[in-house]
């Protein structure tokens, strides 16, 4: 049998210390996506711990304005949270389009930052994959690939990175707080994913034992003037073909400033940096918005079932351009 | 009402929108599924799965899998008892399972693990090693290695036919001819409830708790395996969590189930993961079909020719009769032909899947219509009525009854469908979605299995008279305890409180299949007749009394109502049942013959009749300019079924079949690796149905008159019908939104997004 042991861990600390020990350790928050891993023979670990009882369930302002959302506050309580409805509602939004109610209501922020790629020849256990099996290959180049990303991939791995929430975070400029045995740092969330290079099981900079405790958001106005769309088979709980979050300070007219990013079409959530340059400073124009979702687009490398996912990105992206310019 | 049978005529409360008598039970999770079989000390067994779609086993080492803790017993090909394969009839595979090391699809079981817990049993499943030797395996119609058959057609009537001369017709001069190529994908049931089986020995006795369409058949088919005589056997099965035929034939699983319950002298208990579920019971196959229509300048059809394709393993029985189950029937032509061919492919096997043949046959030829109307500029309604059929094409009977134009006119009228304007791409809602309007009919044979029924009549201890009617039927979910709760009441004269309904056990009275939507027609037929046999053996003991009220009557003469039996053409002379049931055994009841008209045995008078039922879908979709995704606005569906004994059950089953038809048009596709022929989304989340979200607006009417030709309840059945029709009318909506005809369900962005 493939034991495991439990660790309801108290404190930052006491879980960051239990991480060493014998057999692979596991951080355990809401886990709907680590227990199916599990389930699936994708994952094994030997110890898990449980970090849901470390006291990081709290969303704070911060002092300079802003929020800190605790790690393990849950999906639900983040998206209905006033001051995230008022200031920043791509992200109640993103978080809304994702998963069910009972997903979310168990499902919690450092999680969601964390799962992993719904590719099914990852989840099947079975098939070559290289983020599964370094160097095994890959099943979904060759394979039915429809979901698959159509940016930031390379020939080792094109799997989506499949959260909706991380996305808006992304355009809200949110630092990850991470807590470490020699101390805290932050990383800002952009910088936090890597797109997958040499080695498609590493997905971000987190380094082995480390915790994440909390993500800040800061104080930006025009932030709630923000949006987040999804583009997706059937009407609801399923995740996004293609999403766009987007962040607009609108004035006199012009795009003064701007915050793109696109999930469901890429390796990561991605930051749309020259689909955001090709819009700085245009007036918010149908012509404008297309000339930026095509900026980013150019370097999409299709495959054999996921070709339409560019168009449909394109589509997605105008749309919540669009819609975010006609915000009140 | 005129009765075209020897029971009292249906009065109420037949007709009435019962609730569900099971609803509060079901949804405080009270019901026993199959897997929550009552039965104690079960075992668990696990099922291993061929990783390859074709080849053979070379070696198995089940050595570290037996040394797993917990573990009882491991059967695999080598060591599976032997089993004799008769009654084919009753079995889904032409083959019993871990009978042979060939491999003829992925998904294959090639073991079963027994372990005193689940989770024992599944990590020791993961230990066997097998080695295979691999064969490239062949997917998909389009195949050239695949092995080609042209059946014949036994069930479902001849598969290869022509009428007239097609071709000639299409020759002739000024007639407008449509001629396309429509395919489906292989859509997988996924009922909530994964089959499962507890089974347990004792005595030289099986009893199997199954969740199962047909009890009886399943107890025929493990006693024939298994050398027993039927009444050694007992399948249980009180509630089914939805079947839709992927539980109607006999699937591998229970049989191991009841080999390994032998093989460690213990319950055990087998229930299919979700992902099994794709592999291990069956699936609607992939289809393609050629429609050739030809009409002259009246849209009347001069000719109508339906080529089609399905595929099932080389193991499977299935032949999905598509142009039986529509062109055959549908509108008047003289000439007319159908052909049905299979492709042998290494795909798991297919089954009957919600209105097999009916479902993918009236997609292609709905969508046919909808071109040919177009092409002749005439309205798709129109058309319809020009080509009404009053008797079946294919054979020339004329229909017992036949309502489909009060169909199209109360739908029309109930969905605005004469604020049409035909011209694509012409209507846009004021979000600016281009909308569409479609409409197709709908089509489905009235079935009936030969069934038997009791009915019971008691004392209360407080004096009160009870019914209960019982048979070896099943309830698949779809409201058979209601509605036969409600026929009991109605047949005996007793208030709905005082009656009760048993099913679902190979012990009552034999029961058919629940499939083709023949449980209610079948069994309510079975049911008055067996009140048949009740008013006589009450009459009989009513008339023991010396001066009777009821003195020289026979049991024609007699009805049951409010109570009492009662003289028919004079319900003031009669007698109190409880009068009648005092002092008198514990119950008195009525049992039909066995064997009562069935399918094949018709009465002469029936045989001069072709049964079926028809309807109409309306449908309006939105479609986004940018995002060429289609959303399905609102439904309008009217249904000629016969009687409706229960409208608010058979409305549900025309809601949900109309659900499922919008999963079909959208949504649904099982998809396969092209290299492994392995199902890459064999999970909810992958295989997307419909969710809450998707339905909005879905009316749904009742038209026509009892078909008492058809059985003494006058119903036809309502399972399979609203699942017919609805995927053409949804493509036939989204033409005309985008001015774009998919050909290939489901309809994604992509196929919109297609250069055209
Ligand atoms: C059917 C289904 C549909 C879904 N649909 C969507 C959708 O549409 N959109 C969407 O965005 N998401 C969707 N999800 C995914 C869901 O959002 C994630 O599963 C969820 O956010 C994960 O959070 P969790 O707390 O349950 O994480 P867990 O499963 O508990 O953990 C996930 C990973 O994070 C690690 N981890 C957790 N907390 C910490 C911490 N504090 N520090 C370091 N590591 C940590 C774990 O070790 C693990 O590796 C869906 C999930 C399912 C099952
Ligand atoms: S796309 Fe990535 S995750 Fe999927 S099979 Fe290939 S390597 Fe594995």
């Amino acid at each position: 049998m493939n034991n495991f042991s439990y660790i309801l861990a108290a404190q930052p600390d006491e879980a960051l210390r239990d991480w060493t020990g014998p057999g692979r350790p596991a951080y355990l928050a809401g886990g709907t996506n680590l227990i199916d891993h599990i389930k699936l023979g994708v994952d094994q670990p030997q110890r898990l711990i449980d970090v849901r009882n470390l006291g990081l369930d709290q969303i704070e302002a911060l002092p300079g304005g802003g929020l800190r959302i605790g790690a393990t506050v849950s999906n639900t309580a983040l998206a209905y949270d006033e001051r995230v409805l008022k200031d920043y509602p791509v992200l109640s939004q993103a978080i809304l389009s994702g998963a069910s109610p009972q997903l979310r209501n168990a499902a919690t922020t450092a999680g969601n930052l964390l799962q992993r790629t719904r590719c099914s020849y990852f989840r099947d256990g079975l098939s070559p994959c290289n983020k599964r099996q370094t160097g095994s290959g890959c099943a979904a180049l060759g394979g039915f690939n429809r979901t698959h990303a159509v940016l930031g991939t390379s020939e080792r791995c094109i799997a989506t990175h499949p959260s909706d929430m991380d996305v808006a975070m992304i355009t809200l400029d949110a630092v990850v707080r991470l807590r470490g045995v020699s101390g805290e740092r932050t990383v800002p969330l952009q910088d936090f994913y890597v797109a997958y290079g040499e080695d498609p099981a590493k997905e971000n900079v987190l380094k082995p034992g480390e915790l994440i405790t909390a993500v800040d958001l800061p104080a930006t106005e025009w932030f709630a003037r923000s949006y987040y769309f999804k583009a997706r088979d059937r009407a609801s709980y399923e995740f996004a073909l293609a999403s766009a979050a987007v962040a607009l300070d609108l004035r006199e007219g012009l795009v003064r400033d701007c915050r793109i990013a696109l999930g469901g079409v890429a390796t990561k959530p991605w930051r749309a940096h020259a689909a955001e340059n090709a819009l700085k400073g245009t007036r918010p124009t149908e012509q404008a918005f297309r000339a930026a979702a095509n900026a980013e687009l150019s370097s999409a490398v299709p495959r054999a079932h996921n070709g339409f996912k560019i168009e449909l990105c394109r589509g997605t992206l105008m749309q919540a351009l669009q819609t975010t310019a006609a915000l009140a | 009402m005129a009765s075209a049978s020897d029971s009292s005529p249906p009065v109420a409360p037949v007709g009435e929108p019962r609730d569900r008598v099971d609803g509060r039970a079901k949804v405080t999770g009270r019901v026993v599924y199959a897997a929550e079989a009552p039965v104690r000390n079960a075992v668990h067994a696990v099922l291993v799965s061929s990783t390859i779609a074709r080849g053979e086993i070379t070696a198995m080492d089940a050595a570290s899998v037996e040394r797993s803790p917990g573990v009882l017993a491991v059967l695999t090909p080598k060591n599976m008892p032997k089993l004799e394969y008769v009654d084919a009839k009753f079995h889904a595979e032409k083959r019993l399972p871990l009978g042979d090391l060939r491999i003829y699809y992925a998904g294959q079981h090639i073991a079963v693990v027994v372990a005193d817990t689940l989770e024992r049993a599944l990590y020791a499943s993961t230990l066997l090693r097998v080695s295979y030797r691999e064969e490239p395996p062949v997917l998909g119609l389009g195949d050239p290695a695949a092995k080609i058959e042209w059946p014949k057609g036994e069930m479902t009537g001849p598969l290869q036919f022509e009428k007239g001369d097609v071709d000639a017709a299409l020759s002739g001069t000024g007639v407008v001819t449509v001629k396309q190529t429509y395919s489906t994908p292989i859509e997988t049931h996924n009922p909530m409830e994964m089959s499962a089986t507890v089974a347990y020995w004792e005595n030289g006795k099986l009893t199997v708790w199954d969740s199962t369409q047909a009890v009886v058949n399943r107890q025929k088919a493990l006693a024939a395996v298994f050398g027993l005589k039927p009444d050694q056997v007992r399948v249980l099965c009180p509630f089914v969590g939805g079947a839709f035929g992927c539980k109607g034939d006999q699937w591998p699983h229970t049989f191991l189930a009841a080999a390994a319950a032998q093989a460690v002298g213990k319950p055990v208990k087998l229930m299919l993961t979700r992902q099994q579920m794709f592999t291990g019971c069956g699936h609607r196959p992939v289809t393609e079909q050629t429609i050739t229509l030809g009409a002259d300048g009246q849209g009347r059809l001069v000719a109508l020719r339906h080529e089609s394709k399905s595929d099932d393993s080389e193991v499977g029985k299935h032949i999905e009769p598509c142009g039986a189950g529509s062109s055959a029937i549908m509108y008047a032509t003289p000439n007319l032909a159908y052909t049905h061919r299979v492709s042998r492919t290494n795909i798991a096997s297919a089954t009957f899947m919600r209105a097999p043949g009916e479902n993918p046959g009236t997609y292609a030829l709905e969508s046919a219509m909808d071109e040919l109307a177009i092409a002749l500029k005439m309205d798709p309604v129109e058309l319809r009525l020009v080509n009404y059929a009053d008797r079946a094409p294919h054979n020339g009977l004329p229909f017992s009854t036949s309502n489909v134009k009060e169909c199209y006119r109360l739908g029309a009228e109930k969905f605005g469908w004469s604020r049409r304007n035909p011209e694509p791409g012409s209507m846009r809602a004021p979000d600016g979605a281009r909308v569409g309007w479609g409409m197709a009919t709908a089509t489905y044979p009235a079935h009936r299995f030969p069934n038997q029924a009791r009915i019971r009549l008691m004392l209360d201890r407080d004096g009160g008279v009870r019914a209960i009617g019982a048979a070896a039927t099943q309830d698949l979910g779809t409201g058979a305890y209601t509605v036969f709760t409600q026929m009991t009441a109605m047949l005996v004269g007793l208030p709905f409180e005082r009656v009760k309904f048993e099913l679902g056990d190979s012990n009552l009275p034999p029961g058919g299949v629940s499939g083709g939507s023949a449980t209610t027609a079948g069994v309510g037929q079975a049911m008055s007749e067996a009140a048949g046999k009740l008013r006589q053996a009450m009459l009989k003991r009513a008339q023991e009394n010396s001066g009777s009220p009821l003195a020289g009557l026979t049991p024609d003469q007699v009805v049951f109502q409010g109570g009492r039996i009662v003289a028919a053409n004079d319900p003031s002379r009669g007698v109190e049942l409880s009068a009648v049931l005092k002092g008198g055994p514990a119950y008195i009841e009525g049992l039909n013959e066995a064997n009562p008209a069935g399918a094949d045995n018709l009465p002469a008078k029936q045989k001069a009749y072709t049964f079926q039922s028809f309807g109409a879908h309306f449908v309006e979709v939105a479609v986004d300019e940018r995002l060429p995704i289609v959303r399905v606005k609102r439904v309008v569906s009217v249904m000629d079924v016969g009687r409706v004994i229960n409208p608010k059950t058979a409305g549900s089953q025309v809601q949900g079949a109309v659900i499922m038809g919008m999963g079909q048009a959208l949504l649904e596709e099982t998809h396969y690796d092209p290299r492994t022929g392995r199902v890459v989304n064999d999970n909810l989340a992958d295989y997307v149905v419909c969710v809450n979200p998707d339905v909005r607006s879905i009316e749904t009417y009742f038209v026509g008159e009892p078909d008492l030709l058809f059985n003494a309840i006058g119903c036809r059945g309502v399972g399979e019908i609203g699942i017919t029709g609805i995927a053409a009318a949804i493509a036939n909506a989204v033409y005309h939104a985008t001015g774009r005809r998919v050909r290939d369900l489901p309809i994604t962005a992509e196929k919109l997004m297609r250069p055209a």
